[in-house]
């Protein structure tokens, strides 16, 4: 109470002296005074009262129990009834031990018979104060725990309340595989209750098996590096609903791993989103290439002389016009394959894949346009090249598209030639001509979509743009790398390199 | 007697136009607009060679292709398939999605060269 009016333990104590004799007030006052405490002092047992209401932080109470009006007894009662923890000595006079121990069965502390020396009266307030004091500490003592222990649980709580509130699922494991905590948001995405996760084990929680390795792999994860490994999950029993999860080891300050935390989002709008954006983009380009492919196959027939002569005016401008329906078409296809990608479909039958076969097929479906431009292509390849792991019409198309862009390219008499080999432990083609080459400034930018060099050169060819960005998305979706290197009128060639297929060479055969 | 080829696809003025391209080699020619027609076609005309479309509503050119090959009265048909989807090699993914491998003979992307289409013709028929 001392404490909450702002008083301190070891500041100056109240001493608040209540009789009716003048005399008695003042010497009162002055032995404590000189102690070092305050005194106030009240003439009778209303006054007092009203002091230890208005003042409500003394400590001790000198009350005469013999006085007109209000009777000390009653104040003794009433005042402990504002305060239960007041220490108040009575004063007796005539040594009326009856009345002091009434007043100590009433809650009084301590009592001092009159008359008493000044040293008698100091030692007994000063036994109450100590008392006081004691009872102060306590006090405070105890609030402190009562607080610590409350900020405590109120910390917990909040860090619950907010884990709770949160819109992406939050699943929590100890190191040992178990389930420890789950948010509402984590139980609705999983569809799995609180109690078929919290206490089980990575085994019996049912979660989604991809998942579920993710995160035993970030439990025995060794490197002390920060690494958290991000999947896409696709659940649904009545709709589909798709997870994006983030999962990260947790660990001790010495690097040890405590547990792993998985963070899930449902991005099953944004997938419908995409879905819907990559299916409108291939309905359009459908649509599209319908029409297009019919106008170019009336061309295809007239340019052919099949439905009669044709000057030579007009066969100029209806190959003309053929050359912008081819364009239109290479750009609807490009478009229809960028779509795939980003809809993720391009690359989805990876697989043991001989790229030497892959090559060999495209050289030989692009040999007659080479040929017909005058181009010499060769492609060469070391034996036993190792296999990747891709998806065979990906690759077809990359290959399709570098040597489409390498004949288109180059020149009369011009050469083209591709290798194919392991180096460094991964698997390296390259695709090189003796073209027109790329600029410094454009060569940056080539694998940026919609990019296309523009030069007195390049006019008269129609491209899109998209081919290279395709080649690098699927390139990528690969884990490989694809370079380029190339200068202005000598030639370009582009380096592609792709990680090794696990399974030993040959194993592709074995499982036919 | 001249070879007869069944062209089967539903955009009319790509059938017109690669009719006439097989006309002026001498072809006879004969036109389903789907496939549910070209299969009947294929039982009432006896063509030697099949262009078959594969995009087309209903019953596209794969399920044709994929009846014909299965029935002893006409496997022996060649089937050239026109493709509009892919570029040059169609025929991988569709494999691969449908895991089966398609029974046509040939493949042409859509729109064709005129020479391409005949020379292919003429292979597929001198077989």
């Amino acid at each position: 109470m001392a404490l909450s009016n702002g008083k301190g333990l070891f500041e100056s104590s109240i001493i608040l002296v209540i009789d009716d004799d003048q005399t008695m007030r003042d010497g009162c006052s002055r032995i404590l005074s000189k102690s070092g405490w305050e005194v106030i002092a009240a003439e009778n047992g209303q006054k007092g009262l009203d002091e230890i209401r208005a003042r409500g932080e003394i400590d001790v109470v000198l009350l005469d129990l013999m006085m007109p009006g209000v009777s000390g007894m009653e104040v003794l009662e009433r005042s402990l009834e504002m305060d239960p923890n007041l220490l108040v000595v009575v004063i007796t006079g005539y040594a009326t031990v009856e009345s002091a121990v009434e007043a100590m069965k009433k809650g009084a502390y301590d009592f001092v018979p009159k008359p008493f020396t000044p040293d008698q009266l100091r030692i007994v307030v000063k036994r109450a104060l100590e008392r006081k004091t004691l009872q102060k500490e306590a006090d405070f003592l105890r609030r402190e725990r009562e607080r610590s222990l409350r900020d405590i649980s109120t910390e917990k709580s909040k860090i619950r309340t907010i884990i709770n509130s949160m819109g992406d699922g939050v699943l929590v494991c100890d190191q040992d595989g178990i389930v420890v905590l789950t948010n509402p948001a984590a139980n609705r995405m999983l569809e799995l209750s609180e109690d078929d996760l919290l206490g089980k084990s990575l085994s019996k929680a049912n979660l989604p098996p991809e998942l579920t390795s993710t995160i035993r792999e970030s439990l025995t994860m060794r490197e002390s590096a920060y690494t958290s490994v991000s999947q896409e999950l696709s659940l649904g029993t009545c709709k589909e609903v798709y997870l994006r999860a983030h999962t990260a080891p947790v660990r001790t300050d010495v690097g040890e791993i405590m547990g792993a935390v998985t963070v899930f989002q449902d991005i099953s709008h944004l997938k419908e989103l995409d879905k819907m954006k990559s299916d409108f983009i291939a309905m359009v380009a459908h649509e599209l290439r319908a029409p297009i492919a019919a106008v170019e196959q009336q061309l295809n027939v007239i340019l052919s002389k099949m439905a009669g002569e044709v000057s030579e005016n007009q066969e100029r401008l209806l190959s003309r016009a053929k050359e912008r329906t081819q364009g239109l078409l290479t750009l609807i296809k490009d478009l229809l394959d960028l779509s795939k990608i980003e809809a993720g479909m391009m690359v989805q039958y990876k697989g043991p894949l001989a790229l030497q076969e892959v090559i060999q097929k495209v050289v030989d479906l692009m040999k007659g346009e080479a040929e017909s431009k005058g181009i010499d292509l060769q492609f060469s390849s070391m034996p036993q090249t190792p296999l990747i792991c891709a998806d065979r019409s990906s690759m077809e198309g990359i290959f399709t598209n570098l040597v489409s862009n390498a004949i288109k390219y180059t020149p009369a008499k011009g050469r083209i030639r591709i290798t194919l080999g392991e180096e460094h432990g991964q698997v390296r083609a390259t695709v090189q001509d003796t073209g027109i080459g790329i600029s410094k400034e454009d060569l940056p930018r080539i694998f940026d979509k919609f990019y296309r060099v523009k030069s007195a050169e390049t006019q008269q060819i129609i491209g899109t743009g998209l081919g290279l960005s395709i080649v690098k998305s699927i390139v990528d979706a690969h884990l490989g790398s694809v370079s380029v290197e190339s200068e202005a009128g000598k030639g370009t060639t582009f380096i592609l390199s792709f990680p090794k297929e696990a399974t030993p060479l040959g194993a592709e055969k074995a499982k036919e | 007697m001249p070879k007869k080829i069944l062209i089967v696809d539903d955009d009319p003025d790509f059938v017109e136009a690669v009719a006439m391209i097989l006309k002026s080699k001498k072809y006879d020619v004969v036109i389903a607009r789907d496939g549910n027609e070209g299969l009947e076609k294929v039982k009432t005309d006896r063509p030697d060679l099949i262009v078959l479309d594969v995009m087309m509503p209903e019953k596209d050119g794969y399920a044709v292709c994929k009846e014909l090959k299965a029935d002893p009265r006409w496997n022996r048909i060649p089937v050239l398939l026109l493709t509009g989807v892919v570029s040059h090699i169609p025929t991988t993914r569709y494999t691969q999605q449908m895991g089966m491998e398609t029974e046509a003979d040939d493949y042409l992307d859509k729109p064709v060269e005129p020479e391409i289409l005949v020379k292919r013709v003429e292979g597929l028929l001198s077989k």
